[in-house]
């Protein structure tokens, strides 16, 4: 019987420092795939290999049982990557067959992520599936596996909002400036001061559409070269605060002691622009914006600290919807793994059939030859022939798809008395899958 | 027959309302994918299905009175709810902010409601007003009517998107309402298009009293005097969003007051006031 299995290491489990032993070059992965080809233990594999994971998914089938395939991987990588047992043993996990099925969809779904709902960890699966089919490292399980991984990972993201909202804080600005403008596109953004953050939510900004940039600072200088990574135009800070009319998004994030921008010149500006709506981010500490300012009409003000509840209550949320898409994750698998039993068991239970029914045929043959029957008597036998042949199997049949719908270990053996006792010549070839 | 069909439409009406302010009370994230489909589905078939059956029932009231029923509360309220509806409807169908029910639906409801609880009444619409003059007049002002209801349900959107943006933490977690520069844009446009049809409503009516009736003008008439200031709250409206940036949260406010314009115009003069325009 076929065994999926699966060994790897994640962030979860073991330290930067164990996890860059295991990993996997691109130029490795090949080699791996091919060894494991020539060595006839491993039929199938696919090896994922990113800045948080390793692991190796495999499908053996002259195994006796899952143990003894998980053991061929771990010997497989201790032996590659010259790591010693026991410390493999200690910073890797292992799964089985349901629990491979589970742990792939969870790892695809991003539920197995440092932050639930990241959309990476599905493209570099989907690149490690294909690196593997290239190399014809896959098969017809682990098609049908990542397929399916891929599909629930579809089905997650739309029956749940572990991807939505923002979790970081530029993501958040500029969530928080779509829901006030519509559209980013042909708006400005101010940024005051330097700093990481400002600069980067600047950016996330520009990529989503904001066509200007205006760069302010106390010297004009330090402006002109901030700009120049923006393709911004660079301009003198003033109290009034002329330079902000066109502005529809400020940051701020400078070390002044004071408030820079005051409401009453803000008001000012406000009118002056027709009052547009200006969306204020404030990421400096002590603050930039006085607070007051949020009170000019349609001017929106976000501190540090609002951004931030924004982002954990965002996060919270993605957490209780990661219950929910665990339960999908659950069921999914469950229903993977079922259909593959009986995907799996299906040629040796037509190949029966086939060798009865042929049975019944020649012996029918052999028997309207000898004799002279009517054509009434000759579809009778036929039908008849044809009945004992369904009732004989009936039974066989019916435990055997039991035992695989319950999950009973068991049916491997079935699968395998019955092909020996019956002499099956059963080609693994699932192709009409 | 015709009272069966009115009440399922009534009900149907009842029914979509609910679905449009359900959709609204739903304010978790997780929710709003689980289920707010559903039910905005339900909400908005419900809208188009009642609409149909409100069609139909005009239709044969229209049939059997013999002329456009414009006589009574009931034909009045009744089509009053078809232009909220239609109006509604072609909304949707060109901007998908199907949203937009939560707040008109209701009022619509509440129409024919008042329509059906008049349902026996009927009354001999006179001879002179028998044309399709009185079809041109009421129709243009009653889909004025309807988008001004519009453009309030617009300004209720912005104000509420408003006070989300400005609680801060669940800013992000509805993705119901559109951005405040949607809300207020569109309730701009319905607006326009409000003022637009007022305007050619009122003059096929007063074409209509001075040329064709020769019935002499009457300025003192209450209705015409609550179109008017009506009228002038939204064209100031206009003009002053125009001259002086009064958009946003200014303009949201003045459809709220334009609303109340429109329901003392409608209901307001006829109840309290004497006209040549009231409903009996």
């Amino acid at each position: 019987m076929n065994q999926i299995v699966s060994i790897g290491t994640s962030h979860h489990v073991a330290p930067i420092e164990f996890r860059e032993k295991l990993a996997f070059s691109e130029a490795q992965i090949v080699e791996s795939l091919q060894h494991f080809r020539e060595s006839d233990q491993v039929q199938e594999a696919v090896i994922l290999s990113t800045c948080n994971r390793v692991e190796v998914y495999a499908v053996a089938n002259a195994v006796r049982n899952a143990d003894a395939a998980a053991k061929i991987l771990a010997e497989f990588l201790s032996h590659y990557h010259q790591i010693g047992v026991e410390s493999l043993k200690k910073w890797t996990y292992l799964h089985h067959n349901l629990e491979t099925i589970r742990h792939l969809f969870r790892v695809t779904t991003s539920l197995d992520s440092m932050v639930v709902g990241e959309s990476q960890i599905l493209g570099q699966v989907k690149a490690a599936y294909d690196a593997s089919r290239e190399a014809s490292g896959v098969g017809t399980i682990l098609n049908r596996l990542f397929t399916k991984a891929f599909s629930v990972g579809k089905r997650i993201r739309s029956e749940t909002t572990i991807a939505t909202g923002a979790v970081s804080i530029s993501y958040a600005a500029v969530e928080l400036a779509k829901k006030i403008f519509n559209t980013l596109e042909g708006k400005t953004v101010a940024i005051i001061g330097a700093g990481e953050m400002s600069e980067l939510t600047a950016k996330h900004l520009v990529a989503n559409g904001v066509s200007n940039v205006i760069v302010a600072n106390r010297t004009y200088e330090r402006a002109v070269k901030i700009a120049e990574k923006f393709n911004g135009i660079p301009v003198a800070y003033d109290s009034d605060l002329g330079f902000l009319i066109d502005a529809d998004i400020v940051i701020s994030s400078t070390d002044a002691p004071d408030y820079l921008i005051k409401r009453r010149p803000l008001a000012d500006i406000m009118r002056k622009r027709k009052h547009r709506y200006m969306f204020l981010i404030d990421i400096a500490v002590p603050r930039d914006i006085e607070p007051d300012v949020s009170k000019i009409d349609h001017a929106f003000l976000y501190n540090i600290d609002d951004l931030e509840a924004v982002v954990a209550s965002n996060l919270k949320d993605r957490q209780q919807e990661a219950t929910r898409a665990e339960q999908i994750v659950t069921e999914e698998a469950k229903r993977f793994y079922d259909q593959l039993q009986i995907f799996q068991v299906n040629p040796t239970i037509k190949a029966l059939h086939q060798q009865f029914r042929e049975i019944a045929d020649t012996e029918l043959q052999a028997c309207v030859y000898k004799t002279t029957l009517s054509e009434q008597q000759e579809a009778a036998i036929a039908s008849m022939t044809q009945a004992i042949v369904k009732k004989l199997l009936h039974h066989p049949m019916q435990n055997l798809r039991c035992a695989v719908n319950d999950g009973d270990a068991d049916h491997g053996q079935y699968v395998q008395a019955l092909q020996e006792l019956f002499a099956l010549d059963v080609t693994d070839d699932n192709s009409d899958m | 027959m015709i009272n069966f069909l009115f009440l399922v439409t009534l009900l149907i009406y009842l029914a979509a309302s609910i679905f449009q302010t359900l959709s609204l009370a739903i304010s978790s994230r997780s929710e709003a994918v689980v289920i707010r489909p559903t039910i905005e589905r339900i909400a908005f078939w419900g809208t188009g299905i009642g609409f149909a059956f409100l069609s139909l029932f005009i239709t044969l009231w229209w049939l059997t009175q013999g002329h456009f029923p414009m006589t009574h509360w009931t034909d009045s309220t009744a089509f009053f709810a078809w232009a909220i509806t239609l109006i509604y409807l072609i909304i949707v169908r060109l901007t998908h902010l199907r949203a937009l029910g939560s707040f008109v639906m209701p009022v619509a409801f509440i129409a024919i409601l008042i329509s059906y609880s008049f349902a026996t009444h009927t009354a001999a619409l006179p001879e002179p007003l028998q044309n399709y003059w009185l079809l041109a007049h009421t129709t243009l002002i009653f889909l004025a009517y309807a988008a001004f209801i519009a453009a309030f349900g617009f300004g209720l959107m912005y104000l509420m998107t408003e006070r989300k943006i400005r609680r801060k933490t669940d800013a992000l977690l509805d993705n119901l309402l559109p951005s405040l520069g949607i809300s207020d844009g569109l309730g701009y446009r319905c607006t326009i298009l409000g003022v637009i049809l007022l305007t050619m409503g009122v003059i096929v009516g007063s074409l209509w009293t001075q040329y064709i009736r020769d019935v002499p003008w009457r300025w003192l008439d209450a209705k015409v005097i609550s179109t008017l200031v009506t009228w002038f709250i939204y064209v100031a409206q206009i003009g002053l969003r125009q001259f002086w940036g009064w958009h946003g949260r200014r303009a949201a406010y003045a459809t709220i007051i334009g609303f109340v314009a429109v329901l003392c115009t409608y209901v307001g003069v006829d109840l309290f006031l004497d006209s040549m325009h009231t409903y009996r």
